[in-house]
C-alpha cells in the first residue's frame, strides 16, 4: 500500500465507517477504520485508503476519479458510485473536520489539482464547501433516488450542434430555479458537452460566423449564470478557460474586446521566486483569469449570487496558494535571502517587494489564526528590516509598498510592529516613519505615514509596548515635527500690527519650502496626540513652548493651515478646560493673540476662519472658562469691539462684566479660597515648575515680541501677572485637591461658579440655555478623555468618538430599529413603498433615506 | 487646454482621475472652500439639485436637462456619493467644476459626505476597488469637512441638505459652527444635515433616522418668519415625483437621483429659479443604459499570485 499521506492531526478525525449498498438497497456496514489520502503505488493518482482499526487490513482502497459522482451529505458523509466495487460506497466520518479534509481532496482531484497533503491539512476549515441543494437525512435509498432521478421532464440535453444551440439556450436561460439545478446536472454529466461546444466555437471562429458566435456567447453566459460550482470547476480548468473567455468576446451588445489577446500578450505573470509546483502555478493563473472574467468581462451581467460564488473560488485558490507557499520553508527562506542579497538588482528587489506585498495582502483570505501565525513568521524572518530598507529607497513605488505592508500588519495586529519597534534594532523604523511623514514625495503618499503613526500611537490598545513607543516618540520625534513647522513659518518679529502680520505671511511664508499638506498632517498628528495622550503631551506645552511654535501656522498664507492652528488651540482648551495650570500658561504666553490677530485681520469675511474662531470663543463662554474670558476681554477688547454685533463676542463681554461685578460685591470670599490648590493629575516637579514660571524663556522664540506687548497689557491685570510669583508659595501649602479653582482667581469671589465641577457647570448652562447648549455639545464631546473604547471599524481610521456619543448612538439605534418599516411613510407620500419592499436588499437600502439604523447613525 | 479642463473632460467621460490628480484637485478645492461661509450666499438665477448618490450617468441627464456648468449656475444640496456605482467620478466632476468655476457652482454638504457613512454605503469600497488604496477616499472625506452647510439665495430662499435644528432659530447662529469636522452625532451641524419635515409632527419630534429631528409646519413658519424667508429648499428624502411641497409651500424637497439605487422607479427633478425667483421644476428620468450593473474594472497589468 502506497499511502504516503500523513494522517490528519488527530486520529479521531480520521475515524470512519465504510458502507456498501447491497442489492436490496440497504447499506451494509463493512467495518470501522482510519482513513487517509495518498498516492497509489507507482501512480500519480490520489486515492482514499481505509485501514481497519481492528486488524489493520485494508478496508478500502479507492482511486479518486473525476468521473465518480461524489456526494457530500450532512457534514460527515461522503458517498459515490464505485466502478471497481460496482456499487454505491459511503464513508461516514466521526468528525466534520475529517470529512471536510477528505472532501477537499476529492474536489481538488476532480480538478486535476494534486496537492501535497500537508498543505491541505492546514485549511480544512476554510474549504468552500459545495452546498448541495438536497436535503439529506441519513443514507437512505430514498436519498439516493433524489440524487439520481434528477428530472421527470428533462432527461437529457440535445446533443451540442449548431442547429441545437437555440434549443439549449432556451433550456438553459428559461429554466426556473429548480430546473436550473437539473440543467446544471445534465451539463456536468455530459462529458462531451464542453469539448463539443468549444470545438464548435473554434470552428465558427474560423468561419467568422458571427451569428453563431453570438449564439454561443449567449449560451455560455446562460451557463455561467446557472451558478453551478461543478460547472465552474469544469469551465475554469486549464483545458477550457481560455476558450471560454474566447466565447465571451462575442457579446452582441458591446463591441468586441480581444480578451484572449490581452491575457496572452499584455498581462505579465511575474515570478519573483520561481514556483515549482505546477498545481500552484495553475491555480495562480486560474485566479487571475476568474478575476478577469468577473471584473472585466462580465461585471454588468453577473448577478450577486454568481459573483459571490466566483469570489469564493478566488478566495479558496488564494488560501491554497498561500498555504502551500508559506509551508514551503525553502521558498520563504529563498525569498528573504534574495531580498537581503547585495547583488540583486534594484528591479529584482522591487519585484520581490511587490511579491511580498501581494503575499501579505492575499493572506487576508486565510483564517485569522493562520494569518497571524504567518505574519509572526514573516516578522521573525525579518520582514520589518526589509520594509525599513524599502522606506529608504529612492524609488517611490518601493516606499509605497513598504508602507502598505506595514498597514497590513497594523490592521492585523498592531502589537507585532510595536514589539519590533521597541527593540533596539527596530527603533530606526519609527524614525523612518516620522521622516516619511515629513518628506515631500511629490504627489503620492499623502497620508500613509500619518495613518501608520496613528495606529502605533493610539490609545485603544493598552500595554507596555504602546507606552514604550509613545515614550520614544515623545523623546525623539516630537521635536522634529515642531521643528518643521518652525522652519516653514515666517519668523517672528515681522509683526507689529495685525494687518502687516498677515501680509508678512504672504511674503515670507517659506524659507524652507514645506508642502502645506505636510503641515496639515503634522497639525493633525499633534491634535491626535492631545486627544490620546493629554498628560504626556502637556509637559511639552509647558516646557518647550510647543503651543507657541505650532501657532506659527497662523502666519501661513494657506487659510486652511490657519484654521488648522485654531482647531489645534481649540482642542487643547477643550482637553484642559479645567486645568488652571495650562490655562494660565496660555494666558502668560499670550497664546490667543495670534488667533485673535488672524480673526481681526480676516475682518468681515464670513469664512471658515471666522466661524472657527467664533466657535472657539463660544466654547470658552459656554464652558465658563473664567481665566480665558478675563484674559480675552482684558487683552483684546480694543480689537474685538468692532465685532460686538456678533452675539458670541458681545456675550463674552457680558460674561466678563458679570465676573467683574461679582468680584466687587464679595471680595472677601476668595480669601478662603487662597488655601485651595489644584494638583494636576501629573504635576510637574518643582524644577520644571520653576523653569516654566520664569519670565524670560529662551525657548520662547515665537511669542517674545508679542509677550512684551502682553506684559504691558497685563500690568492692569493683577490676577494674571501675580500668578507666577505667588504660585510657588502656594504649591508648598498643599491643600484641597478637589478644588478646581486656580490660585489667581482665589481673590475673586464668584465662589459658586468656580468650584462647581465641570459637569455641574454644564448642567447649569443647560438650564440657562438649553438651545445654545445643543450647539456646543459636539465639539465638546470630541475631547472626552474616556472616549473610543472599542470600535474596530472606526479605530482603524483614526476617527474620534466619545463614549457618550457611542452610547447615545446605541441608544438610538436600538430605539429605531423597529421603526424601519415605517420609514417609507416618512419618506414620501407612500407611493415609494411598493417598489421598495420588493426585495430584502431594497428595503435595507431605503433604511438610510427614510431612517438610519444601527451602523449608519452619524 | 489647461490640466483642469482636460480633467473635466475626462471626468465627463466617467473616467476617474489618477490618485495624484485627485490629491492636487482636493488641495485646490480646499483653498476655495475654506473661504466659503456656513451659509453661503448664492445669486439667482440658479438651478437647485438634490441627492445624486453616485449615479453618474443620471447626473449627465441632469446636466442635459438643466444646461451645462458654467452656463447654468448650480447649487447642489449634498449626497453626491454612496449607493450608485460612480461616486468617485460623480464627486470629482462636481469638485473639478467647483475649482474651475467657483462662482457658478455651489456644493453644500449632505449627511453622506461623512467618513462614517461612506464606509457603510459604498464610497469607501468604491475608492478601494478603483484605486487599490483608500487614499482617494481620504482626500475626498477631508474635503467633505470643508463643504459649506447651507446656502441662502437672494436672502429669500434657505437651502440645506436635511432641515432645521432646534438649536438654530436664526441664520446668524449657523455662523458660530466650526464646520471643519466629521459630521457630529448631534447638535446644530448634525441636524442641518439629517432632519426631515414631517406632517404628523407638531414642533419637534424624534427622527427615526437616529440623527437630526422631525419638524412640523409651525417650526418652518416661525423660522421663515424670523429670517424673512420665502421658503426652504432641501433634499435628503426620496420623493417619487422628484419634488414635493409641504406645509403650504413653505418648504420643498428636491430629489435628483432618478430610479434611485437603480431600482426605485422614481423620477428626479431640479428646481430652476430665474432672476426674479420664479420657480420651475424640471423633471427627468434615468439614463437608459446605466441600470444594468457595475462598470468593468481595468485589469491589473501584471500579477505575482
Amino acid at each position: 500500500m502506497g499511502a504516503q499521506g500523513e494522517p490528519p492531526a488527530t486520529t479521531a478525525s480520521q475515524r470512519v465507517k465504510v458502507y456498501h449498498l447491497n442489492e436490496e438497497g440497504k447499506w451494509d456496514d463493512r467495518g470501522t477504520g482510519q482513513v487517509s489520502v495518498g498516492y497509489l503505488e507507482r501512480s500519480e493518482d490520489l486515492a482514499l485508503f481505509v485501514i481497519d482499526e481492528d486488524d489493520s487490513e485494508t478496508l478500502l482502497a479507492h482511486r479518486i476519479g473525476s468521473d465518480e459522482n461524489y456526494q457530500r451529505q450532512e457534514d460527515t458523509i461522503i458517498s459515490w458510485r464505485d466502478p471497481e466495487y460496482s456499487t454505491e460506497l459511503a464513508l461516514s466520518f466521526q468528525e466534520i473536520a475529517g470529512c471536510s479534509f477528505v472532501w477537499e481532496h476529492i474536489r481538488n482531484a476532480g480538478k486535476n489539482m494534486h496537492f501535497s497533503n500537508n498543505s491541505v491539512q492546514e485549511s480544512p476549515q476554510s474549504v468552500t464547501e459545495v452546498t448541495e441543494p438536497l436535503e439529506t437525512s441519513g443514507m437512505s435509498q430514498a436519498n439516493e433516488e433524489a440524487f439520481n432521478c434528477l428530472s421527470t421532464e428533462l432527461r437529457e440535453l440535445p446533443a451540442v450542434e449548431l442547429s441545437t444551440l437555440p434549443a439549449i439556450i432556451k433550456i438553459v436561460a428559461e429554466s426556473g430555479i429548480t430546473d436550473q439545478m437539473r440543467v446544471a446536472e445534465l451539463i456536468i454529466r455530459d462529458q462531451d458537452f464542453f469539448p463539443k461546444l468549444l470545438d464548435l466555437f473554434r470552428m465558427c471562429e474560423d468561419l467568422e460566423d458571427m451569428d453563431a458566435l453570438r449564439t454561443i456567447f449567449r449560451l455560455v453566459k446562460g451557463i455561467i449564470l446557472l451558478n453551478s460550482p461543478q460547472i465552474f470547476d469544469k469551465i475554469f480548468s486549464d483545458k477550457f478557460i481560455m476558450d471560454i473567455i474566447g466565447t465571451l468576446e462575442y457579446d452582441q451588445e458591446i463591441s468586441r474586446v480581444h480578451h484572449r489577446a490581452f491575457l496572452k500578450e499584455h498581462v505579465v505573470f511575474k515570478e519573483a521566486i520561481p514556483i515549482k509546483d505546477p498545481s500552484v502555478l495553475s491555480k495562480i493563473h486560474q485566479t487571475y483569469r476568474i478575476g478577469y472574467i468577473k471584473d472585466v468581462i462580465l461585471p454588468r451581467i453577473l448577478d450577486e449570487s454568481t459573483t459571490v460564488n466566483l469570489n469564493s473560488i478566488i478566495q479558496g485558490n488564494n488560501v491554497a496558494v498561500i498555504s502551500l507557499l508559506k509551508d514551503d520553508s525553502n521558498f520563504i527562506k529563498e525569498l528573504f535571502a534574495r531580498m537581503r542579497s547585495s547583488t540583486a538588482s534594484i528591479e529584482t528587489k522591487k519585484n520581490l517587494a511587490v511579491f511580498l506585498h501581494e503575499f501579505c495582502s492575499l493572506s487576508k483570505s486565510l483564517p485569522v489564526v493562520n494569518q497571524l501565525r504567518l505574519f509572526r513568521d514573516l516578522m521573525n524572518e525579518g520582514i520589518f528590516d526589509i520594509v525599513a530598507d524599502a522606506l529608504q529607497s529612492e524609488d517611490r513605488r518601493l516606499v509605497l509598498i513598504g508602507t502598505d505592508i506595514l498597514l497590513l500588519f497594523l490592521n492585523q495586529d498592531a502589537n507585532l510592529l510595536r514589539s519590533y519597534i521597541i527593540r533596539q534594532e527596530g527603533r530606526p523604523l519609527l524614525g523612518l516613519l516620522v521622516k516619511g511623514m515629513l518628506t515631500d514625495f511629490g504627489e503620492e503618499m499623502h497620508c500613509q505615514f500619518l495613518e501608520i503613526l496613528h495606529n502605533l500611537l493610539d490609545w485603544f490598545s493598552a500595554g507596555s509596548q504602546r507606552e514604550t513607543i509613545i515614550e520614544i516618540f515623545y523623546e525623539k520625534h516630537l521635536d522634529q515635527l515642531i521643528e518643521v513647522i518652525m522652519l516653514s513659518c515666517p519668523p517672528k518679529g515681522l509683526t507689529t500690527s495685525t494687518t502687516e502680520k498677515s501680509a508678512a505671511g504672504d511674503g515670507h511664508g517659506s524659507q524652507v519650502v514645506i508642502k502645506p499638506e505636510i503641515l496639515t498632517n503634522i497639525c493633525e498628528l499633534l491634535c491626535f496626540c492631545i486627544l490620546h495622550h493629554p498628560y504626556r503631551i502637556k509637559c511639552n506645552f509647558l516646557l518647550n513652548n510647543m503651543i507657541g511654535k505650532v501657532l506659527l501656522l497662523v502666519h501661513r498664507r494657506e487659510k486652511y493651515l490657519v484654521v488648522a492652528a485654531v482647531r489645534f488651540m481649540r482642542i487643547i482648551i477643550c482637553r484642559n478646560a479645567s486645568d488652571e495650570q495650562l490655562l494660565s500658561h496660555i494666558v502668560k504666553k499670550n497664546h490667543l493673540k495670534p488667533i485673535v490677530d488672524a480673526f481681526v485681520a480676516n475682518g468681515d469675511r464670513y469664512n471658515l476662519l471666522n466661524s472657527a474662531v467664533l466657535d472657539l470663543f463660544e466654547y470658552i463662554r459656554k464652558e465658563n472658562i473664567k481665566t480665558l474670558i478675563m484674559y480675552i476681554v482684558d487683552s483684546f477688547w480694543s480689537q474685538l469691539v468692532k465685532f460686538e454685533p456678533f452675539a458670541t463676542v458681545s456675550q463674552l463681554k457680558l460674561k466678563y462684566e458679570q465676573f467683574q461685578n461679582k468680584e466687587k460685591i464679595i471680595p472677601e470670599k476668595c480669601i478662603n479660597e487662597n488655601s485651595r490648590k489644584r494638583y494636576d493629575e501629573r504635576a510637574l516637579d518643582k524644577e520644571e515648575e520653576d523653569y516654566f514660571n520664569e519670565d524670560s524663556d529662551e525657548e520662547d522664540t515665537a511669542s517674545d515680541s508679542s509677550s512684551d506687548v502682553q506684559q504691558e497689557n497685563q500690568t492692569s491685570l493683577p490676577a494674571t501677572s501675580c500668578h507666577a510669583s505667588l504660585r510657588n508659595k502656594v504649591e508648598t501649602l498643599g491643600g484641597d485637591e478637589r478644588s478646581t479653582a486656580p490660585l489667581t482667581l482665589k481673590r475673586k469671589s464668584n465662589y459658586d461658579e468656580e468650584v462647581l465641577e465641570p459637569t455641574k457647570k454644564q448642567k447649569l448652562d443647560d438650564d440657562l440655555s438649553n438651545r445654545d447648549n445643543v450647539l456646543n455639545t459636539a465639539p465638546e464631546s470630541v475631547c472626552n478623555p474616556e472616549a473610543e473604547s472599542s470600535k474596530p471599524l472606526i479605530r482603524t481610521l483614526g476617527e474620534k468618538f466619545s463614549e457618550e456619543e457611542a452610547q447615545s448612538k446605541e441608544q438610538r439605534s436600538s430605539d429605531d430599529s423597529p421603526s424601519t418599516s415605517e420609514t417609507c411613510q416618512v419618506t414620501d407620500d407612500g407611493s415609494a413603498v411598493a417598489p421598495l419592499n420588493g426585495s430584502d436588499s431594497t428595503s435595507k437600502m431605503i433604511v438610510d433615506e427614510g431612517a438610519t439604523t444601527g451602523s449608519c447613525v452619524p | 487646454m489647461s490640466d483642469l479642463d482636460r480633467q473635466i473632460e475626462q471626468l465627463k467621460r466617467c473616467e476617474p482621475l489618477k490618485e495624484s490628480e485627485v490629491k492636487a484637485l482636493c488641495l485646490k478645492a480646499m483653498e476655495i472652500l475654506v473661504e466659503e461661509s456656513n451659509v453661503q450666499r448664492v445669486d439667482a438665477p440658479v438651478t437647485i439639485c438634490g441627492d445624486i448618490h453616485g449615479q453618474f450617468y443620471d447626473m449627465k441627464e441632469l446636466f442635459k436637462v438643466g444646461g451645462d456648468c458654467p452656463k447654468t449656475n448650480y447649487l447642489f444640496l449634498g449626497d453626491f456619493v454612496d449607493r450608485g456605482f460612480y461616486s468617485v467620478e460623480t464627486f470629482l466632476l462636481l469638485l473639478a467644476l467647483k475649482v474651475r468655476y467657483p462662482d457658478r457652482i455651489t456644493l453644500i454638504r449632505g449627511n453622506h459626505e461623512s467618513r462614517q457613512i461612506t464606509q457603510v454605503y459604498g464610497f469607501y469600497d468604491e475608492c478601494l476597488r478603483k484605486y487599490g488604496s483608500v487614499n482617494v477616499w481620504r482626500y475626498c472625506t477631508d474635503i467633505f469637512d470643508y463643504l459649506s452647510l447651507s446656502a441662502l439665495i437672494e436672502n429669500r430662499i434657505f437651502s440645506v441638505h436635511g432641515g432645521l435644528s432646534p438649536a438654530i432659530s436664526t441664520l446668524d447662529q449657523i455662523r458660530t459652527i466650526d464646520r471643519k469636522q466629521e459630521v457630529p452625532h448631534d447638535g446644530a451641524m448634525c441636524d442641518l444635515l439629517w432632519s426631515d419635515p414631517e406632517d404628523m409632527v407638531d414642533g419637534w419630534g424624534l427622527s427615526p433616522r437616529g440623527a437630526g429631528f422631525l419638524f412640523g409646519g409651525n417650526v418652518v413658519t416661525s423660522f421663515n418668519h424670523a429670517n424673512n424667508l420665502d421658503y426652504i429648499c432641501r433634499a435628503h428624502q426620496l420623493v417619487m415625483e422628484g419634488y414635493k411641497w409641504m406645509f403650504n409651500n413653505q418648504i420643498v424637497t428636491v430629489w435628483s437621483a432618478p430610479n434611485y439605487c437603480y431600482r426605485c422607479g422614481n423620477v428626479a427633478a431640479i428646481l430652476e429659479l430665474d432672476e426674479n425667483l420664479n420657480h420651475k421644476f424640471r423633471v427627468f428620468e434615468a439614463a437608459p443604459h446605466e441600470s444594468r450593473g457595475a462598470p468593468s474594472k481595468k485589469p491589473a497589468p501584471d500579477y505575482f499570485l
